[in-house]
């Protein structure tokens, strides 16, 4: 089943309209600044399970919006 | 080799024990590969390589089975072509037929500056080990008649490289090979039992959790697919791993021979034919992060036009089966081998789209660091440690499709 | 065939709370592109908005076609993956045949809008 993402202005779309956007989070035990650094750049969460996200509606409004997502079943959670 | 003259397996399935010098996470084609070089090569046989599901279950059972050692960077090239000429042997080591089958790979390229990238290609190839040569259309064409040099008017073909040492083998076969021939020498393969945990003592990683209880080792090394954030985090270990779909499928029979693998990087598209005579199409990741098996229309769809502008004769067959791997995509399109920073833990990861060749290389390599406590030269660029130390290993030209 | 025209338009981009609150002459089309954007045809460029911050400037950047809607409704059940509004008049926008394309569906026609760099590769996955 192809993911469908609900666009707070455009409506449902397919997932191919839009563009992925990470939210990095650094673990909150990374205490020095350079590891912090370190983190944000390269290192992901990649949970297995909800995360939140960010997609670029680049087909229609050029906005974006925020999503919960389960990785595991890419079921939609709920739209922000 | 052939089918014919193989002999049966007899595989000797024995209950796991409370410590293993090495236990090895993932039942893949990494895991198995590096516990067979540990008991064949270093004589390190108290070694478990426990896997969740079925050996090759995963992303070994998963790929399109390309061998090439065609990348865009020297520390690239040694490395494939070292897994490049271990298959060539390994069914005579093994005494397994996995059905290698040499088939070359060809690079076609539609712009002026693909077409500099695959002659770059084609001279780090030549100067670090690998053949590769630069062709023209009129060669191209010789190479793979099937081919529609203008591209359907949209993608011509203005030239491209040719790998002739590439090829193909049977994924399971592979897998079953390094499985056996641990096995016979003393490895115990635990199918259906779940990793669920790593033990840590004193900052390091004495064992693991599983469903069947706690088993000690003397080291851990992850080598599973698509889970390896989730596992390297017991130990704290931060990864810079992004985990993908990536889909392909086959068409029914197709009635002549498609003697090559057909690749276009610029296209992200990528075709050969199985020993079936299915033509096997594949195409790039999905672009979210996600562990779905799922499959879409929107990828059949998009991957059968590029595989019909190319390949006219496409259009008259059918899909026949669509499936879903999981790539570990790692920032710079490049594996991450070795130690991880935690004393008793070593990864074998980021193995993204380009895992099924680098089986041999990347489990003799892992076996030599774990018998020695050394990282070898090979796999040495590939360190954990290259992403705080900006040595990035980047390869993408090479790897962003199979 | 299809063929598009250049669409000279105004572009606002303001507060949402001011566009939603703003008054258009009745003789202007105005889509509503964003929530804080939206773009009026044919062009206003003493448009005010009760934004101090408005930025209000012209725009030739988009291309259209007005079709009967027996001639769209076909076209667009082809080359749509998702579902059209049932209002009328009412504005959408999403892919249309792989282009990010912006519809106004009145009561019997439909304005197809793209962005002018993809006109030629419109027209000919449309025809």
């Amino acid at each position: 089943m192809s993911l469908q993402i609900s666009c707070p202005h455009c409506g449902p779309r397919p997932v191919e309209e839009f563009l992925y956007g990470e939210i990095p989070v650094v673990p909150d035990s990374i205490t020095d600044a350079d590891a912090r650094d370190l983190d944000r750049a390269f290192m992901r969460n990649n949970p297995e399970g909800p995360q939140t996200e960010r997609w670029f509606h680049l087909f229609g409004c050029r906005r974006w919006l925020t999503l919960r997502r389960d990785t595991r079943t890419d079921e939609v959670m709920e739209a922000g | 080799m052939n089918e014919f003259q193989e002999k049966k397996i007899k595989f000797a399935w024995p209950e796991p024990k409370r410590s293993y010098d090495v236990v090895i996470v993932g039942g893949g084609g990494h895991g198995l590969a590096t516990a067979y070089y540990l008991a064949a090569r270093h004589g390190i046989t108290n070694v478990a390589v426990l896997e969740r599901k079925y050996i090759g279950a995963g992303n070994s059972g998963r790929n399109t089975t390309i061998i090439r050692a065609n990348y865009g960077i020297p520390e690239a090239v040694r490395f494939y072509q070292r897994s490049l000429e271990l298959y060539k042997h390994l069914e005579a080591e093994t005494d397994r037929w996995i059905m290698h089958k040499q088939k070359g790979l060809l690079n076609v390229a539609h712009t002026e500056s693909a077409l500099r990238t695959e002659r770059a290609r084609a001279e780090v190839n030549t100067a670090f080990g690998a053949k590769t040569e630069f062709v023209a259309p009129k060669e191209i064409k010789e190479i793979c008649p099937q081919i529609d040099l203008t591209g359907g008017n949209v993608w011509p073909v203005l030239g491209g490289s040719y790998h002739p040492e590439a090829a193909t083998a049977r994924h399971d076969r592979a897998v079953w090979a390094f499985a056996e021939g641990a096995m016979k020498r003393g490895v115990h393969v635990h199918q259906r039992i779940e990793v669920r945990g790593l033990t840590m003592s004193g900052g390091r990683v004495t064992g693991v959790e599983t469903s069947a209880g706690p088993i000690a080792a003397k080291a851990v090394v992850g080598a599973v697919g698509g889970h390896v954030t989730t596992l390297a985090s017991m130990a704290g270990v931060r990864l810079p791993i992004r985990t993908h779909p990536l889909q392909a499928y086959v068409t029914n029979h197709y009635d002549l021979q498609f003697d090559v693998i057909a690749s276009s990087p610029g296209l992200l598209f990528y075709m050969s034919q199985t020993a079936r005579g299915e033509m096997l199409v594949g195409a790039e990741i999905d672009r979210q992060p996600s562990y779905s098996y799922g499959s879409t229309y929107h990828f059949l769809q998009h991957c059968s036009h590029r595989a019909i502008t190319l390949f006219p004769f496409m259009r008259s067959l059918r899909i026949l089966r669509q499936w879903t791997g999981v790539c570990d995509m790692s920032p710079d399109y490049s594996p991450i081998m070795g130690k991880t920073g935690v004393d008793g833990f070593l990864v074998t990861t980021g193995w993204g789209t380009w895992g099924f060749k680098a089986i041999p290389a990347g489990g003799e390599q892992m076996a030599q660091l774990i018998a020695s406590g050394e990282t070898p030269e090979l796999i040495a660029p590939f360190g954990l440690d290259r992403f705080a130390s900006d040595r990035m290993m980047a390869d993408r030209g090479s790897a962003g499709t199979h | 065939m299809l063929a598009l025209n250049r669409i000279h338009a105004t572009r606002i981009v303001a507060t949402p709370s001011a566009l939603d609150s703003a008054q258009w002459p009745d003789d202007r089309l105005v889509f509503r592109i964003a929530a804080d954007e939206a773009l009026i045809t044919p062009p206003m460029a003493n448009a005010v908005v009760s934004d101090p911050y408005a930025i209000v400037v012209a725009d030739s950047g988009f291309a259209g076609a007005w079709l009967p809607m027996e001639e769209a409704l076909p076209l667009l059940e082809h080359a749509c993956e998702w579902e059209l509004p049932r209002e009328r008049p009412a504005f959408a926008q999403g892919s249309v045949a792989g282009i990010p394309a912006k519809l106004w569906i009145e009561k019997d026609r439909v304005l197809l809008i793209v962005p002018a760099p993809f006109v030629a590769d419109f027209e000919e996955r449309m025809a």
